[in-house]
């Protein structure tokens, strides 16, 4: 007999570690040290790795395993592994003060992530009530909210490097959104989509060197003045 | 009616005896984690007692507020307790009023708390005061919110009510709303029993101690109700959130070994959740104090995604 799981169960798991990886994001706009930062961003991606083989496991789709051991390889073992190695190159290890203060910010966070509700709720039909639906409800809304609060963290951090990560914590929605509505795109797409972002963060690697070396400074608003 | 009386005696029995245990087992374990000896488990109880048969100092320039607080953080702390269900899923006093009834009790106590500490005019007692206010107006409301999320899902604010539901459904916790807020509610309880990312209960260094700074000018019986008064609003805390996130083992019959069960379940979650609160004291730094208000903001919006999201999923 072949052993069918439980689709419910599978969905509240999702959901679960959906609604941490939402947490971590909030954590994230609330932390100073660069290096926790990073650390927040590996574990988030580990989650979403986690969250992508519970779905190849409910689903019995097994080329999101692929998906899931990319993510967990590169995004929560390399990419930090790179960035760490970038803050210990540049030896900043703080972010000076946000456009918008801490608090602030949370309270904007908090907002943002209510508006990625109100969007997926648009997407949400209550007539179909198979678990898959309300699956894409959930996850959709934590992948907006995931989204729009990379956008904010790179409108809202002045370190160049702070920005990487914003811009890599809004991957991480697309990626999220990606496998819990399509149930994976396919496996050509995800993969470019991996190495875009590794080069992505290895340019960009290499840029906030630079700008670290002739400005003297990471904070971009610097980068106005001309110099010789 | 001869139940509703062991009823109340045995949980005001648990309250007072078990609070200063559990005080002195997060010291303990603290201690052992910071692989330093430590006071003995039972310190808490020698404090008290040391404290009741001394001596009172009462500054020349006190009012009557001053020796009112120690006896309204005690009862308030007291009464709460009793409204909160322990070991059964009963409470003596859950006719008596609902979560808002508990969240305003607890802060009429701290409410006389900082009277008194600006009551004797000494800057310290003000600053102490001043620090409370402002970690509690933002830690109450996220308080309220996670406790709303709980009973919105119990469609009552009867705690005893809230307690019913959620044995109902054991593993209610791991939907995504009761999740955030148990984290919002954990925030709040280490800001309100000042723990130490907010404040350390150990220290008497002025730039740092909140609470240690209110009671500075209480001595004797009244630093004794005082003290007691705050272990058994930590107590309280803790109780509010294991039983209405892990209700496993709250007994919903009045018999004597459903109620033995709930005691020893009830035990042992609390010793989980000191081990938690330790774990947190040790891995953290103290923050510093305009941080304060950064960490509980973020309890704040975890409280109100949980509201948020028990209307949406």
């Amino acid at each position: 007999m072949h052993f069918v799981p439980n689709p419910e169960l599978g969905n509240r798991i999702i959901t679960l570690m959906a609604a941490l990886v939402l947490v971590l994001q909030i954590a994230a706009v609330g932390q100073r040290w660069i290096i926790s930062s990073i650390r927040i961003f590996a574990v988030q991606s580990f989650l979403l790795g986690a969250i992508a083989a519970v779905i190849a496991y409910f689903n019995q789709a097994s080329h999101i395993y692929v998906v899931a051991l990319l993510t967990v390889f590169l995004k929560a073992g390399l990419l930090p592994r790179l960035l760490e190695r970038l803050v210990g190159r540049i030896g900043i290890r703080r972010e000076i003060e946000p456009l918008i203060n801490v608090p602030l910010s949370i309270l904007v966070t908090g907002g943002l992530t209510l508006l990625g509700y109100v969007v997926a709720e648009s997407f949400y039909h209550p007539e179909e009530t198979s678990a898959r639906a309300a699956l894409g409800h959930n996850t959709l809304a934590v992948a907006i909210a995931l989204f729009l609060i990379g956008f904010f963290t790179m409108v809202n951090r002045r370190k160049a490097l702070t920005q990487v990560l914003g811009l890599l914590s809004l991957e991480n929605g697309l990626l999220l959104a990606a496998i819990s509505l399509t149930y994976g795109m396919p496996l050509v797409v995800e993969i470019g989509i991996f190495f875009d972002v590794l080069v992505a963060v290895m340019v960009l690697g290499i840029l906030v060197f630079r700008i670290r070396e002739t400005f003297d400074s990471m904070d971009v608003s610097k980068l106005r003045k001309l110099r010789e | 009616m001869t139940e509703l009386l062991t009823n109340s005696g045995l949980q005001l029995v648990l309250l007072l005896l078990v609070a200063p245990l559990l005080s002195g087992m997060i010291k303990t374990l603290k201690a052992r984690l910071q692989t330093r000896r430590g006071p003995g488990v039972l310190q808490s109880y020698r404090d008290i007692f040391k404290l009741l048969r001394k001596g009172m100092v009462i500054p020349e320039t006190a009012s009557w507020i001053f020796t009112v607080t120690p006896y309204v953080v005690f009862g308030t702390a007291t009464l709460v307790g009793l409204m909160i269900p322990m070991t059964t899923t009963h409470a003596p006093f859950s006719l008596f009023g609902g979560v808002l009834a508990v969240v305003y009790l607890l802060a009429l106590g701290r409410f006389f708390l900082a009277l008194g500490g600006l009551d004797t005019g000494s800057s310290f007692g003000g600053l102490g005061s001043s620090r409370e206010m402002t970690i509690s107006a933002i830690a109450e409301p996220a308080m309220m919110l996670a406790i709303f999320t709980v009973a919105l899902g119990a469609n009552s604010t009867n705690l005893s009510e809230m307690a019913k539901v959620a044995v109902g459904q054991s593993w209610r916790f791991l939907a995504p709303s009761q999740m955030l807020a148990f984290a919002a509610l954990f925030i709040v309880l280490i800001a309100e029993t000042g723990r130490i990312p907010v404040d350390n209960p150990a220290t008497h260094l002025e730039l740092t101690m909140i609470h240690e700074a209110m009671v500075l000018e209480y001595s004797g019986p009244y630093l004794a109700l005082i003290e007691w008064g705050a272990s058994i609003k930590q107590l309280v805390l803790m109780t509010l959130l294991v039983n209405t996130f892990f209700p496993f083992g709250l007994s919903s019959n009045w018999t004597a070994q459903t109620v033995g069960v709930g005691l020893v379940f009830y035990l042992a979650k609390l010793l989980m959740l000191a081990c938690m609160i330790v774990l947190v004291e040790t891995t953290n730094a103290k923050l510093r104090l305009f941080r304060v208000p950064e960490l509980l903001m973020v309890a704040f919006i975890l409280g109100a995604l949980a509201l948020i999201s028990t209307f949406l999923f």
